[in-house]
């Protein structure tokens, strides 16, 4: 029995455990650039976690989340283009365009706390709005999946065409940029980038679990599961949907706005539709509802797809889609569903070994034995 | 109860009509409830019972007429409102939240703020939880507080349901379809709970099940084509030439159910 209690603390700790001692050993063992890619990874599992609390437990579907993830970038972006000059200088692209003066909402973000805020607030406030009007209109499923589409094409276009604003297409680089005195793309700061990235990825997740633990969790779910119940037992449904919509927008912009200093540039391809619905393969594939597969399946497909595109650059899109379909059709739960489901040991029987049984191997594999323990497993989580 | 004198209904609807694109569901509908009554309305399938129950709770905006909940109109209040106003709602099929223990399903809806706040930075008051203690008493769910409601049998679902109505500690409640599917035993019991409730709020039961409107010993309220056809004891009720003419006709359908 205390075999059986060890065993489960240890598979619901692993995952988590890993990402720490990896956190802890990483800029010893890897190479600046190496080390570089695992904080853009990481950083990209802050966005995953917005995605899973409002997908995962919320049933919120949203392909627009890359609007959030980019107005973080953009607004950190705005501020390092800032910081390095002096007074009444302008960042280098306006010149391209003749601009002459600083456009007037350009002059906060010289404000470095304006602007952690900001990376924040803004994306925020604009899923809050958006998320206030779609859901007050009770659209939901699959017409919320295609308006978050559809927003996130008009941001990008309109990104895109605003050359004199935000340079346009070529969107704003932060490598060279300086931060306390240091090149933002130094060794050294990326370093300490990846410290704060870790930090961060840390933070959103106790965020999220502590608000998926307790009653306002179990509204979440019940609002997946069943919203017009909970709106006829009292429940203003509209008021917990928007509000966790909002919390993943700033999720997501903060993401945005760490993968940015750790790429060198923000530009409108961070909304870009494909990545924002990569962003959603990254939680199927690591596990829905379950808070670490988010992150694990946005740092594992990161990590995957640096490596097949750098020896197979053609096949990773295949491979992607491939996984895709796995996810779907034989692991509904994702990686970390599987596992915590006993995927492994059902795995290990399919290739003929027994799995370990706690009493008689007869009465253990009883189907109907089986059944009731999955159910009594269910009930406790 | 305090709210209303003895002889004001506590729901009241006015020439109620709802028509979906020319269809009318239910056309000029009057009916009044007593504050305490235990009332029944049963008819045949499409008389518009459904509808009935999603103008009262806000789900269906009536095309006509007005529905008075304390005097007050219910007309345009969202569904949440409606509900905290003291009307509770089972719906035919169990509609629980499967993926949530049995006491996390009356820990949402027991009675008290329903606000994200005090979800988040709340915690039940002693006096909730000792209320969801005592309902699991009453539907005999106990031994179940920590399985997921999903396992639950279809009856225990039921009363799992009518836990969590009774959790909300409504005025008035409104129950469809209570005994579908449960067993003759469980039927007996719900019966029993629904009349006792009666008195300290106001029930009204839509059913299928004859022998169960009978057991319940409560007025019927006959409802066909969506207006209300008569209404009555039972015995009055079956031997009313109209009833038996539109409804009686599929009563031996009603009788295969129970």
């Amino acid at each position: 029995m205390a075999d059986l209690v060890s065993s489960r603390h240890l598979r619901r700790s692993l995952p988590w455990l890993l990402i720490v001692i990896a956190a802890l050993v990483l800029p010893v063992l890897l190479p600046p650039f190496r080390l570089n890619l695992l904080g853009r990874f990481l950083s990209l599992g802050i966005v995953a976690l917005g995605i899973d609390l409002i997908w995962g437990f919320t049933g919120l579907l949203s392909l627009g989340q890359g609007i959030f993830f980019a107005l973080g970038g953009y607004a950190l972006g705005m501020h390092l283009q800032l910081s390095a000059l002096a007074p009444g200088e302008l960042p280098e692209f306006f010149g391209l365009y003749g601009v002459k003066a600083l456009p007037a909402f350009w002059q906060p973000f010289t404000s470095p706390l304006f602007t952690l805020l900001c990376i924040w607030v803004l994306p925020a406030l604009v899923a809050g709005v958006l998320g206030y009007l779609v859901f007050r209109n009770r659209i939901k499923g699959v017409y919320f999946s295609i308006l978050t589409q559809a927003a996130l094409l008009v941001f990008f276009n309109f990104f895109n065409g605003q050359q004199k604003l935000i340079n346009g297409t070529n969107g704003l680089k932060t490598d060279t940029a300086r931060l306390f005195g240091e090149l933002v793309g130094s060794d050294s700061m990326q370093r300490n980038l990846f410290w704060l990235t870790v930090l961060l990825v840390v933070g959103a997740y106790l965020l999220s679990r502590w608000l998926t633990r307790g009653r306002f969790g179990d509204a979440l779910i019940a609002i997946r599961d069943d919203e017009p119940r909970l709106r006829f037992t009292g429940y203003n449904t509209t008021v917990y949907k928007t509000l966790v919509f909002a919390v993943a927008g700033a999720m997501a912009g903060v993401s945005g706005a760490l993968y940015t200093v750790q790429s060198g540039i923000v530009s409108p391809q961070y909304m870009a539709v494909p990545f924002s619905i990569e962003m959603v393969i990254w939680v199927a594939v690591g596990g829905r509802g379950t808070l670490i597969g988010a992150v694990l399946g946005a740092v594992l497909i990161n990590y995957a797809k640096s490596l097949v595109s750098e020896a197979l650059p053609e096949t990773w899109l295949f491979i992607q889609g491939g996984l895709f379909l796995l996810v779907v059709t034989a692991l509904p739960d994702g990686l970390v569903g599987w596992w915590r489901r006993g995927g492994p040991g059902r795995l290990a029987s399919m290739l003929g070994w027994p799995p370990r049984t706690a009493t008689y191997p007869q009465l253990d594999l009883d189907p109907a034995v089986q059944a009731e323990r999955s159910e009594l497993e269910g009930g406790m989580k | 109860m305090s709210h209303s004198t003895a002889v004001a209904p506590l729901l009241q609807l006015r020439g109620v009509s709802v028509s979906f694109d020319g269809f009318w569901a239910l056309k000029d509908l009057d009916l009044a409830l007593l504050p305490g009554e235990l009332r029944a309305v049963i008819g045949p399938n499409g008389a518009g019972k459904t509808t009935f129950l999603d103008v009262i709770t806000g789900k269906v905006r009536p095309t006509r007429g007005d529905v008075l909940f304390r005097g007050r109109s219910l007309v345009g209040i969202p569904e949440h409102r409606i509900a905290r106003l003291g009307i509770g709602r089972k719906f035919q099929t169990p509609r629980v939240i499967e993926n949530l223990t049995v006491g996390h399903n009356l820990d949402l809806a027991v009675k008290g703020s329903h606000g994200p706040l005090t979800l988040l930075f709340g915690r039940l008051s002693a006096q909730q939880r000792q209320r969801v203690q005592e309902l699991l008493a009453v539907v005999g769910l106990e031994r179940h507080v920590a399985q997921q409601a999903g396992s639950l049998s279809h009856g225990q679902k039921q009363w799992l349901e009518i836990a969590m109505l009774l959790a909300q500690d409504p005025e008035l409640l409104l129950v469809d379809e209570p005994v579908a599917g449960l067993s003759d035993e469980e039927t007996e019991l719900t019966g029993k709970l629904l009349r006792s409730l009666a008195g300290d709020h106001t029930v009204l039961v839509i059913e299928h099940d004859m022998d169960f409107i009978r057991e319940l010993q409560a007025p019927v309220t006959v409802l066909h084509e969506g207006h209300v056809l008569c209404e009555g004891s039972m015995d009055v009720v079956q031997n009313d030439p109209r009833v038996i003419e539109v409804y009686l006709g599929t009563e031996t359908e009603g009788e295969f159910q129970s």
